[in-house]
Formats: structure tokens, sequence, C-alpha cells
């Protein structure tokens, strides 16, 4: 029997993906501040407590125009 | 072809900008990466999970359910990544209005559909390329390889199958108004493909056992000439979906 410790060299790759994803999609949030629905708090607490799916959903559909 | 190569080069630096080029390859990374790692670690949650009177056998996972993870993460949730990505690729040009200008320019109208399917499938086929990449990498460490049967054609099926929801999409795109009718549309669909199979068991022409069979092929359970037919049916299919857009999309006022 393993540990799930014993995959943490593995797992930290991952990690690092979801919060370079999560990131990015918190950096833009904060810099563009226009959505096309809800408001910032709703889209913060989305990108970030929702992994992988969340700043999916921002970029595609949340996300305002850039002007 | 110089009308088509500038706008296929427009296209994929919209995708960069869009953020599509971000989103698919760290989703393809991260699919490809945790599908060994959850079959590896099965055992070990499992374990965790203790219910009282109850003792969980779990068979030593194996390189064949490193590639279930890979085609059950790849065929449900990154068919569903891919659609929302792809959502709005006709169908915001024409909601804004962008391609007014270079159509008038002289870009032909089936230049205009081409590239842009051809801008998907490039960033589709990449992403999925780096998945297989590395899913493969972390495979061969993790488990012990065994031959296994028609590898190539199992993920190639899954490929197959993104680069037919692409064109259907496209399709929809042309054919539907507004900004997501192109994704319902689609959506819709897969419904239908779906309900023939479960239901009226239409399995000899159903591209969507180009997802379901993946790993039965592995473990030559699946017929690999039914599974050559509907290959060649959804090649035929890819190509009809995009010349109807693209009749369709000549008649089309902007």
């Amino acid at each position: 029997m393993t540990h799930i410790s014993d995959y943490l060299p593995f797992l930290i790759p991952i990690i690092a993906l979801e919060l370079i994803l999560a990131l990015s999609a918190l950096i833009h949030i904060l810099r563009h501040r226009s959505f096309r629905f809800g408001n910032m708090f709703i889209w913060i607490i989305i990108v970030l407590f929702f992994q992988i799916i969340g700043p999916i959903i921002y970029f595609t559909i949340g996300r305002g125009e850039d002007e | 072809m110089n009308g088509f190569t500038a706008f296929l080069r427009k296209e994929l630096l919209e995708h960069v900008r869009n953020y599509k080029v971000l989103i698919l390859l760290s989703v393809s990374a991260i699919f490809g990466m945790m599908s060994p790692l959850t079959a590896k670690m099965m055992p070990d949650i499992l374990a965790n999970v203790k219910v009282e009177g109850m003792v969980l056998k779990v068979p030593e996972p194996t390189f064949i359910d490193a590639f279930v993870q890979f085609f059950n993460n790849f065929s449900q949730m990154g068919m569903a990544i891919l659609l929302l990505v792809f959502g709005g690729l006709l169908s915001q040009d024409l909601a804004k209005g962008t391609l007014i200008i270079p159509l008038s320019k002289g870009l032909s109208r089936y230049t205009v559909i081409l590239a842009k399917y051809a801008a998907a499938l490039i960033l589709w086929t990449l992403s999925y390329v780096l998945a297989i990449t590395i899913h493969y990498g972390y495979t061969l460490y993790l488990f012990k390889p065994i031959s296994v049967g028609h590898l190539f054609f199992s993920l190639f099926c899954l490929w197959l199958f993104g680069a037919f929801l692409l064109a259907v999409l496209l399709m929809a795109s042309v054919i539907t108004r507004g900004t997501y009718g192109g994704l319902f549309v689609t959506a819709a669909g897969l419904g239908i493909l779906l309900i023939c199979q479960t239901i009226f068991r239409m399995d000899t022409f159903n591209p969507l056992k180009l997802v379901s069979e993946n790993v039965a092929l592995l473990t030559g359970k699946a017929e690999f000439d039914q599974l050559l037919n509907i290959a060649w049916i959804t090649g035929a299919l890819i190509l009809a979906a995009l010349i109807l857009a693209m009749a369709v999309f000549k008649k089309k006022s902007i």
C-alpha cells in the first residue's frame, strides 16, 4: 500500500497548471472588470473555487468584450 | 490560396488572444497527467473510503486502466470543453459584424469557412497530441507496458470524433442566428445521436461509437471492421457538413 504523498512529484505539475489557469483568469477579471453577466465577486469565486472548469467558463462565456 | 493562409493566420492569432490556446493546451496537459495517476491511485482512494461491513476488492490497476481513464476524461469533459471553447467560432464574428470588411475586400466566403475549420482543427490536433504524449509517457513510467491491439486506431477514433464535432458546430453556427445558436444545435444533435444509440440501437453507422468503443478496441472486444466503417462514414459526414456550411454561408446575408 502506497501513500498519496508518494505521488506528490506527479501531482505538483497538475496543481501548478490548475493554478496557472485560475491565476490568469483572476488577473483578467481584475484588469478588465466587464462581464457578459454576473459581477466581479461571483466570477472571482467561480474561478478560484471551481478548479479547471471555473476558469474555462469564465474565459468562454463570462468574459466581456475587450474594448 | 493567399487569402486562405492570411485568414488562417488571423484566426490562429485570435485563438491565442482569446485564451483558447491556453485553455485547450493546459486542460489537455492536465488530462494527460491526471488519467494515469487516477488509475494508479484508484486502489488507495477506494481504501480510504471504508464502508462498514464491506470489503472492497480492487484489482491491481494495469496499463489498460490508464487508457480507460484517459478515454473517459476526453470523451466526456474533453468534448464538453471543446464545444465550450469553440462555441462562438463563427457566430461571434457574425454577431459582431467583423467579417463584413474582409468579405467586402474580396475574401471568398468558402475561404472563411475552410480557414475557420482548419484553425480549429489545428488547435484540437495540437492539444490532443500533447495530451497523448504526456499521457503515454506517464503511463509507461507508472505501469508495466503490455502490447495492446489497435492503440493508434483507438486514439485516432477519438480525434476523428472531435473533428466531427467541430464540423457540425461550424455548420450549425452557419445555419442558426445568435451567439450561442450553433452550440445549442450541436448539443441537441449529440442528444439525438445518443438516443439513436441507446434506444434504437443504431450501432452500425453512429459516430458516437467512435468514443464509446475505444477501450473495447484495446482489449480486442470490439469489431475493428465495423469501427473502420464508422470512421469512413464520419469522415464523409465531416465533408458533408463542411460543404453544407459553405453552401448555406454563400447565400447568408451578413
